[in-house]
């Protein structure tokens, strides 16, 4: 079957930068695809190339099985990072001028209307006008704005920036009910810790390059572990015979227990197993990489928790709005 | 094309239902009634009766008299009845039937202003009497003297036969009313040419009729008869369709920027362009403010018809020009609106809107500076060639239109033709812009930013 989008060796240039470079991209029909970055890798960007918004300097989009987006836009709902709503329009009627751009005719549409603000709980806000809505109310109306019409293809740019957790898990929610009824679903986010509950398959940019086009297991099996964890059955025990094993590059104190980091060419299983004989353990594990470890990894190339990493994890984490 | 008209149909409410439009529109009305009424309630009210007393210092001995009689109240209301019955006549048909209305009205004010006599009694004082102490009691503030008038002695005789005649002085009180003074000077003036004109042995009335030629009113002659000329018409007319156009496009115009700065400082407008591409969702707004512009038109344009109407002179617009109007709006409105919209487009917010919009406020100043010496001379090889020159050729071509000599078929249309030209190329431009600047957040462009995006577009 032709994937949903594909892009092929994108480049887009804004002046002197480069914003996306030599990108491919091929998201399979159905899919749940994350996409992550830092801020300014180029994740907007490439959202805007694939929706028609900016057209690439060299490439090929294919969209819905279409040369552009523009000829399957009643097809996609898209929720760009850079949005807002008529300050003055009542809440309900926004959402059926966007539905009717879309495409969407006839006296069912405002009944649709009705029922989608139902199910999120702005059902009392529909005579409202919008700008009375709080943040997380708009965002979840502009979220209904993109999916009022039922589009065979999702795109989603930093969907839950801003929201409170339970605001930010209704909408996790809503995507997945999504992408259960058969959409193709990609969502950006610079929060590896949503990439990493909701995705089947991430896709990682930094600087405009891909660096990364994995499914979740594909990754953790390609970023093996290099640290243990261990605590010792006996609280007071020594670190010091752990330290003293072969192939142990460093030891650290972490959560009550002990950090071990792996040389490279020493087998972190063949270390665990000998840590767990020389000190009787009450848990020893090799650590399981997130995200955000390989994400860090690839792009500062280290390993360790250095001090340049900090800055970047921060990022990562954040939780709060902070698009511009 | 359906989602141009969603567009278009959300942008023309966003516009018209709003508090602030609908006060704009109606303000101009209401003030303009406001003032008709307010005039007509002044007008009404008869002024407070001039009481009081005029001294003449004669040197002559001879002007006192004739002033006297020419003061007298009774001559005074003799000469304003003369005057009411003749502005009477001079009045528009329909305003001398009409009883009720602003017609009534304004002949009512008219008469009852005419016919106000004030009360003057003349003094003649002592030739020997010090003027300087004659003008104090015109400074007291309980002395009933309103004017003090020195005649000069030579004022009937000259000294010398080539020496020219002398006058007279003329002081007044603080504020006095300007119809008095008018009354003392003429009666003066008519006192002292009836001395000097008996005194040469002459007849005044032979002097008079000699003297007299009518003012006559010029009539035109057209393909389609003689008719009269209406001198304020001929500058007025050309001034209204122009101001009728200037303020729809205006309307829309600046409605346009301000939604357009709206949508994008919102950020409402990605989540548009999400459903409908950049050149739908300008198509759709330029269509929108163009029906807000025929509202403005239709509701001024009506006020401007009744109005005419009430004084009976509708027949003197062409309906063909009301067409030409239409045409001519929809040519000035997609230069401009479109212009306008790729302003809004390019900008982050109005401030910065306000100094991109300096241009094209200025050039749309153009008209304002040609209208009088266009309606004035409307074949003058100037007004020719600035019909062809976009985008003031819908202004300039309708005042022509609308002037005594409108201008020959072809002239109309070829102007016509050049403002489709600059409709496009407008259009072709803005929509460049447009889809760029959309999107574009930061720096305000300069000029050569929007060079660049139309060639990035």
């Amino acid at each position: 079957m032709i994937p949903a989008i594909q892009l092929s060796r994108i480049t887009k240039r804004f002046g002197e930068k480069i914003a996306v470079r030599d990108f491919d991209l091929s998201v399979p029909r159905g899919a749940l695809y994350g996409f992550i970055g830092p801020n300014g890798a180029g994740k907007t960007t490439t959202i805007r190339i694939i929706l028609s918004i900016l057209f690439p300097d060299s490439g090929e989009v294919s969209v819905l099985g279409r040369r552009s987006a523009l000829e399957a836009k009643d097809r996609i709902g898209y929720l760009p990072e850079e949005r807002g709503v008529y300050r003055k329009m009542r809440v309900a009627s926004f959402l059926t001028y966007m539905a009717r751009l879309k495409g969407q005719e006839g006296p069912e549409v405002s009944r649709k209307v009705g029922s989608w603000l139902e199910r999120v709980g702005l059902g009392d806000t529909a005579r409202k006008r919008c700008e009375e809505l709080s943040k997380g109310m708009q965002q979840k109306l502009q979220f209904l704005a993109a999916i009022v019409h039922e589009p065979e293809l999702l795109v989603l740019d930093e969907p839950f920036s801003g929201l409170d957790p339970v605001n930010a898990r209704l909408l996790r929610d809503l995507v997945l009910e999504q992408h259960g009824r058969g959409a193709t679903v990609l969502f950006s986010t610079h929060v590896m810790t949503q990439a990493e509950q909701l995705c089947e398959r991430v896709v990682m940019i930094d600087g405009g390059r891909k660096v990364l086009d994995d499914t979740l297991p594909g990754i953790r099996r390609r970023y093996t572990p290099r640290a243990i964890r261990f605590e010792a059955a006996d609280a007071t025990a020594e670190p010091d015979p752990l330290r003293a094993l072969a192939g142990v590059r460093s030891l650290s104190a972490q959560d009550g227990g002990w950090r071990l980091e792996v040389h490279d060419g020493h087998s972190p299983s063949q270390v665990l197993a000998a840590a767990v004989a020389a000190v009787p353990a009450a848990r020893a594990e090799l650590v399981r990489p997130t995200l955000e470890d390989v994400f860090v990894r690839i792009v500062t190339g280290e390993e360790t928790r250095g001090p340049g990493q900090v800055e970047l994890r921060a990022a990562l984490r954040e939780e709060a709005d902070d698009s511009p | 094309m359906k989602r141009v008209l969603h567009v278009a149909l959300r942008e023309f409410l966003a516009t018209v239902a709003t508090r602030g439009f609908l006060l704009g529109i109606l303000m101009m009305p209401i003030i303009v009634g406001i003032t008709i009424v307010g005039v007509q309630s002044i007008a009404h009210q008869a002024p407070p009766r001039v009481q009081g007393e005029v001294a003449l210092v004669d040197h002559t001995g001879a002007v006192s008299a004739g002033v006297s009689r020419y003061l007298a109240p009774a001559a005074i209301a003799a000469r304003r009845d003369t005057e009411a019955a003749r502005v009477e006549d001079a009045l528009p048909e329909t305003l001398r039937e009409g009883d009720g209305g602003i017609a009534g009205a304004a002949r009512e004010g008219v008469l009852a202003a005419l016919r106000d006599v004030p009360e003057l009694t003349l003094v003649a004082l002592d030739p020997s009497t010090d003027v300087e102490e004659a003008k104090r009691q015109l400074v007291s503030a309980e002395g009933r003297r309103l004017a003090l008038v020195v005649v000069h002695p030579d004022s009937l005789e000259r000294k010398a036969p080539d020496s020219p005649f002398g006058s007279y002085d003329l002081f007044v009180r603080e504020k006095l009313d300007d119809r008095i003074v008018d009354e003392i000077r003429t009666g003066l003036r008519e006192t002292i040419v009836e001395l000097r004109v008996s005194r040469a042995g002459l007849d005044r009335e032979l002097v008079e009729a000699l003297t007299w030629v009518p003012w006559v009113d010029s009539r035109t002659v057209t393909d389609r008869g003689e008719e009269d000329t209406n001198e304020a018409l001929n500058v007025m007319l050309p001034a209204a369709f122009m101001l009728l156009l200037f303020v729809s496009v205006m309307t829309g115009g600046q409605a346009l920027l301000t939604t357009t700065v709206e949508e994008k400082s919102s950020r409402v407008v990605e989540v548009l362009l999400s459903a409908i591409s950049p050149m739908q969702l300008m198509a759709g707004k330029i269509l929108g403010q163009l029906c807000v512009g025929f509202v403005v038109m239709a509701v001024y344009g009506g006020m401007g018809a009744a109005a005419l109407v009430s004084f009976a002179l509708l027949g003197v617009i062409d309906p063909w020009l009301l067409l030409y109007l239409v045409i001519f709006y929809l040519i000035a409105h997609f230069v401009i609106g479109s212009l306008l919209a790729a302003i809004g487009a390019a900008v982050n917010d109005m401030r910065e809107a306000q100094s991109l919009m300096g241009p094209v406020m200025m050039v749309l100043m153009i008209p304002w500076l040609l209208w009088m010496p266009i309606s004035r001379a409307p074949s003058s090889a100037f007004a020719v060639a600035a019909s062809f020159v976009p985008p003031i050729n819908p202004f300039v071509m309708l005042i022509r239109m609308a002037s005594s000599s409108p201008p020959p078929l072809w002239q109309v249309w070829l102007s016509i033709l050049v403002g489709l030209v600059s409709v496009y190329a407008a259009l072709w431009f803005a929509s460049k812009v447009f889809r760029v600047g959309v999107l574009m957040y930061g720096k305000p462009p300069d000029l050569r930013t929007l060079v660049r995006w139309v060639r990035m577009a």
